[in-house]
């Protein structure tokens, strides 16, 4: 360490005078050596009031977070809506986080001030602020998923890593940290300790440009500091400020020099910019989860936060929790049939101990129970695969709870609810493990409720669950399932989803209703409109007259053929469902009969759909033919109509037209004709003719199959269309053929088959039993008899 | 021993390091052990040594993962094996016989494993002139290497362990868990206990996994360390310019290293073993093996080639021509694959005079 801060002058710029009116307590974010050194200095020191570095606008949430019924991990939720672009041009919307573990020392502070039963503040610009006087992607603008004010990167520069770690003998800065600070740190007397961190944090300093500390709002927010601390140092005799301890330094020069230029705080409304309490997790606040937030493994650090608040000694403390987690991580891996003996977890400790003897370091840290673990738990080579035990080891270091706040009253009432709603159900929400449900939808009046409850937290985009099994009726699949089956978990997102969604309202079933509400003001689409029904449906939401209204305006303005007749079939799946779900809802049958109304007004001109189309006209034409067979019968008449004058339009889609004269045909099988007409047109016409005639069979096929069954006389047309084909042009047309012979079930293919053998004059045991003849060869022999025959003249 | 040999031992080519370490090393020792684990240390990863006359610099000998040289010393401090695996060319061996020679003075006490090693070769054998004529004795007894290791509290290296057939290699089993070898024919003299210091160190390639399995009761007896390739390009760059140099001055060439070449050499033995560029194109990897030591063996060609044939200077051809021996050897698809890297990577860096250089010898490769 002494090459590192080898320079002993530095440090006597920011003294450790317990005597002084102010002390600036220098720390890194969830170090527990910090906060165990933090404590015995507030012991000693003995101030008046603690400040801490944290955006001022949270103040009101420090008895929150500190309170004895709140269990960490927990996090401040800052967000900011820039509608007033003071941040940006572009007007957007920001959030952060600011976690707190019991290893925090804000977190040791602000506990301490309220056993000491003395004010605690943060001191930092309100959060809005930091970003105003952030530069684009610095600081709390940087383009990444989530932000966390917790952020080490001044602590841990690149620039110096590869330096430093080639300095002291250790792999990465992290190793380089638990080396010198968290253990040998332990063993230091505090003045030393914070003199050692003092002298890194100025190396750390020195090495960052006054533009680069500008653009990410280091001057403006110390400066902000600074102004802070003179005022309580006005009001109180003792001052302890807990800052990064990058930030002594130049919060102790402002302080010094007497020169604070703060900057002008803006006047936001509140709900713009706030705060919330919220529960946070070990997995999130662990460092590798996409940001620098704090130290790798929380867990682990936790424990040993615990247990120096127990003991009287820092001595043993590592050594004792790395030897629990090693023996943890060989009965898990046990557990996982990767044999680790007695004797393997007692070479691992032997290993440990002599590499903390061999490093230099007090006691075995967290490197060397991994390098423990490496070198004794895996068999062979080390592999993705075989270093599990590697990854049960980094889990259990990791820890998976999720925290609790105590004192409710500043908790966003969506979560309150949520939780609440959760422990109904009785689901898991401790922990971030994912936890499997099934939930029966129809046996119990409970089955309907939970399925609800996962349905409304899925449409808030809460990322606590998702459906892996169950009726589609989006997709409109698997609506015979009578049980659906979720994945749940509760991690920081859901909390975060929930507190965006405060304004919507006081209750997750308030606040679905309100997002629909929204949503369906913004569609002017009728298939969407019908899917946020399909939604409300699942999540047995019932809106109100003046909110179906708005579904009532899309309908009657939106001229999308296509979208009118899908957003049909999905209302038709609500009016058919809502006995079975137990939710009596009389619109959607009035929505059928609007799409429908408006369907049979553009028919006729769609008979010359687009061939890409095609498909999607003949499903809609079958759903019509349903529902005139049922809740629609008075309209029976009107669509025959409808589909006479389709057929009898000039241009026709062949495939629309086959699907048209199907369903004339299952209306009035003396219909039957006119269709062979059609089909024997088709065949008599040339081979561009023919190509289409497949098509019409397709799509008459697809709503009439029964026609080719009950009569071989389509059979004998299909037969006589692709005998007369030549080759490639048989190849054109093998898809829509194919297509056309998946609407049969498996025995009336069968069945068909036998037939066209007859007609072939074989039977079906030989083309079952004989030996088959390779397509080329057929090929070759069709074009040697078609010489031969134009040779001979025949 | 003569230093003049083409490959002398550690102990020999390191001898004034070694014994300045020795001289100056206050750590604490293992019995039997030269030097204390620090010194072990500093002798393989390099350091500084404070003595009387100043400090002075020990030279890095193994690069890449230093935990894992720690975490080896430390295996070896204690009762169980060492087993070091790895791609072929990842300086196994040469990790092997760096703390054989620094912790016990002897890097030779060495088993080669082969398909054709036999028990007799792992524990004992017998000079059969002497026992015809005295009968089983001390004398007549031909130690092996473990032996010898037991008998003196030194390490014994066993080589390419998994060519050895599985039951012969579990000859070790009884020896590594009671430290004592029976040697019946000896009677009541015959019991052989390991004195302090003794350990194994084996090395096995993971190309080798197919030949012979390990069994499951060996594999407790050891620690097992994976040794991987060099990551940086940096690093392997220098690995190649030393040994580079060694093997040039034991074979007394007596030119330069182009440390220029040898750069080129390392990325692109570095490239085709990542299977992607600096730039991030990705690149179909050959099945050859790209190691380090492949890539020295390259180079080392090159420089020979110019000093007995050409001007002294590297001739990039031949490095190429060198490089297509190296790679295609068992698979055809490998020409292809270096072909397509020249066509590539080597174009894509083009700019620079050596690279475009470098790309016009692709026509050697046929």
């Amino acid at each position: 360490m002494e090459k590192i801060c080898g320079n002993s002058q530095k440090t006597k710029i920011v003294p450790y005078d317990l005597s002084e009116k102010f002390l600036l307590f220098p720390v890194r974010h969830h170090s527990p050596v910090c906060s165990y050194h933090l404590i015995k200095t507030i012991t000693e020191y003995k101030p008046d009031i603690i400040l801490i570095e944290g955006p001022e606008n949270a103040n009101f949430l420090i008895p929150v977070i500190a309170d004895e019924k709140s269990e960490m991990p927990t996090a401040v939720y800052y967000y900011y809506k820039d509608t007033k672009k003071l941040v940006s041009e572009e007007a957007e919307d920001y959030k952060c986080y600011y976690p707190f573990l019991y290893s925090s020392p804000e977190y040791n502070a602000m506990k301490q001030a309220r056993q000491l039963g003395i004010p605690a503040e943060f001191i930092d610009l309100p959060y809005c602020d930091i970003l105003i006087n952030t530069a684009g992607k610095k600081g709390l603008r940087k383009d990444v998923e989530k932000h966390s004010y917790a952020d080490d990167s001044h602590l841990i520069s690149r620039k110096f890593e590869e330096k430093i770690c080639e300095a002291t003998n250790t792999r990465n800065w992290d190793e380089f940290w638990e080396k010198y600070f968290e253990i040998n740190g332990l063993f230091m007397t505090t003045e030393k300790f914070v003199m050692q961190m003092h002298t890194y944090c100025i190396i750390q300093r020195d090495g960052t440009t006054e533009e680069e500390m500008k653009a990410d709002a280091t001057i403006a927010r110390e400066s902000h500091m600074a102004k802070r601390i003179s005022e309580a140092m006005e009001k109180y005799n003792k001052v302890l400020a807990v800052t990064g301890g990058f930030h002594s330094m130049g919060i102790y020069r402002l302080i010094k020099s007497g020169k604070i230029k703060s900057p002008r705080l803006r006047k936001i409304p509140e709900k713009l910019n706030g705060c919330y309490p919220m529960a946070y997790s070990y997995e999130s606040a662990d460092s590798l989860h996409g940001y620098a937030s704090g130290m790798r493994f929380p867990f682990f650090y936790d424990s040993v936060m615990e247990e120096l608040m127990k003991s009287d000694t820092t001595e043993g403390i590592y050594n004792r929790l790395t030897l629990d987690l090693l023996v943890k991580t060989a009965k898990e891996s046990n557990k996982k049939d990767i044999a680790v003996s007695i004797a393997d977890v007692t070479s691992a400790k032997t290993l440990m101990d002599g590499l903390s003897a061999l490093r230099g370091i007090r006691e075995s840290g967290m490197h060397e129970l991994a390098d423990g673990v490496t070198s004794t738990f895996i068999k062979g080579e080390k592999t993705v695969s075989s270093a599990l035990p590697l990854d049960i080891l980094n889990k259990f270091a990791t820890g998976k709870k999720v925290g609790k706040i105590g004192d409710k009253s500043h908790v966003p009432p969506l979560i309150t609810d949520f939780e609440e709603q959760a422990e109904k159900h009785r689901l898991n929400i401790k922990d971030v493990m994912p936890n499997n449900v099934e939930v029966p939808l129809f046996t119990a009046q409970k089955g309907m409720e939970l399925s609800r409850f996962m349905h409304r937290m899925a449409f808030l985009d809460t990322d606590f669950a998702y459906m892996t099994k169950g009726p589609d009726l989006h997709g409109n699949k698997g609506r015979s399932r009578v049980r659906e089956e979720w994945r749940y978990s509760r991690n920081p997102n859901v909390d975060a989803s929930l507190i965006d969604h405060t304004t919507d309202g006081f209750t997750i079933e308030e606040a679905c209703t309100t997002v629909a509400v929204k949503r369906l003001v913004g569609e002017r689409r009728c298939e969407s409109a019908s899917q946020i029904a399909v939604d409300c449906f699942l999540m047995g939401i019932t809106l109100k007259k003046s909110e179906l209204d708005i579904i009532d305006d899309i309908l009657t303005k939106d001229g999308d053929f296509f979208s009118v007749g899908k957003g049909m079939k999905y209302f038709e799946t609500l009016h058919s469902l809502q006995q079975l779900y137990g939710f009596e809802d009389s619109s959607s049958l009035g929505y059928i009969k609007q799409c429908f109304g408006k369907l049979i007004i553009f028919l006729p001109s769609m008979a010359n759909v687009a061939t890409d189309r095609a498909d999607e006209l003949i499903i809609i034409l079958k759903s019509m033919y349903g529902l005139t067979g049922n809740v629609l019968s008075d309209e029976r008449d009107l669509f025959m109509h409808t589909l006479l004058a389709m057929a009898e339009t000039d241009e026709k889609e062949p495939s629309v037209f086959g699907a048209v004269e199907g369903l004339l045909y299952a209306m009035d099988s003396a219909r039957r004709e006119e269709a062979e007409k059609a089909m024997r047109g088709y065949l008599m016409g040339n081979t561009d003719i023919k190509k289409k005639g497949a098509e019409f069979l397709k799509g008459l096929f697809s709503t009439a199959r029964d026609i080719i069954l009950s009569d071989n006389s389509f059979l004998k047309m299909t037969d006589s269309l692709i005998s007369e084909m030549e080759y490639n042009d048989f190849m054109e047309i093998l898809p829509s053929m194919r297509l056309a012979f998946s609407y049969f079930t498996p025995s009336e293919i069968q069945d068909t088959a036998r037939e066209v053998a007859e007609l072939h004059g074989t039977a079906k045991d030989d083309i079952l039993k004989k030996k088959s003849i390779d397509e080329n060869l057929f090929v070759f022999g069709e074009n040697l008899d078609r010489e031969i025959c134009g040779i001979m003249g025949l | 021993m003569e230093k003049n040999l083409i490959k002398p031992p550690v102990e020999v080519r390191y001898a004034d390091e070694l014994a300045l370490l020795e001289k100056y090393d206050t750590g604490k020792r293992p019995e039997n052990w030269k030097l204390s684990p620090k010194a072990v240390r500093t002798f393989i990863l390099g350091g500084k040594v404070k003595t009387a006359d100043g400090t002075v610099e020990i030279s890095r000998k193994f690069y890449g993962n230093d935990a894992l040289v720690e975490r080896c010393i430390i295996t070896l401090a204690g009762n169980r094996g060492l087993m070091l695996v790895g791609e072929p060319g990842t300086a196994k061996t040469m990790l092997s016989e760096l703390l054989s020679a620094s912790c016990c003075g002897t890097s030779t006490n060495t088993v080669q494993g082969t398909a054709g090693t036999t028990e007799d070769m792992i524990k004992y054998s017998w000079n059969y002139a002497l026992l015809l004529s005295k009968g089983p004795c001390r004398e007549a007894l031909v130690p092996s290497p473990l032996l010898v290791g037991m008998e003196k509290g030194i390490f014994a290296r066993f080589e390419e362990i998994t060519r050895t057939p599985a039951e012969i290699q579990d000859s070790l089993i009884s020896v590594m868990s009671d430290q004592i070898l029976n040697i019946p024919e000896l009677a009541d003299e015959g019991l052989v206990f390991a004195r302090p210091g003794f350990n194994i160190i084996g090395t096995a390639n993971t190309r080798d996994k197919g030949v012979n399995e390990m069994s499951g009761a060996l594999k407790r007896r050891f620690n097992f360390e994976t040794v991987e390739p060099v990551k940086d390009v940096r690093l392997e760059k220098e690995i190649i310019i030393r040994e580079a140099r060694n093997l040039a001055e034991s074979g007394h060439i007596d030119m330069p290293i182009d440390t220029d070449t040898a750069e080129l050499l390392a990325v692109t033995y570095h490239e085709l073993r990542e299977g992607m560029t600096e730039k991030g194109t990705r690149l179909d990897k050959p099945s050859a093996v790209m190691s380090t030591a492949e890539a020295v063996s390259v180079y080392y060609q090159t420089i020979s080639h110019a000093w007995y044939y050409g001007d002294g200077r590297v001739d990039l051809n031949v490095m190429t021509e060198n490089l297509l021996g190296a790679v295609c050897k068992e698979n055809k698809d490998d020409l292809e694959k270096l072909k397509s890297y020249f066509r590539t990577a080597v174009k894509e860096k083009g700019n620079k005079e050596l690279w475009k250089k470098y790309a016009e010898t692709a026509r050697k490769l046929k």
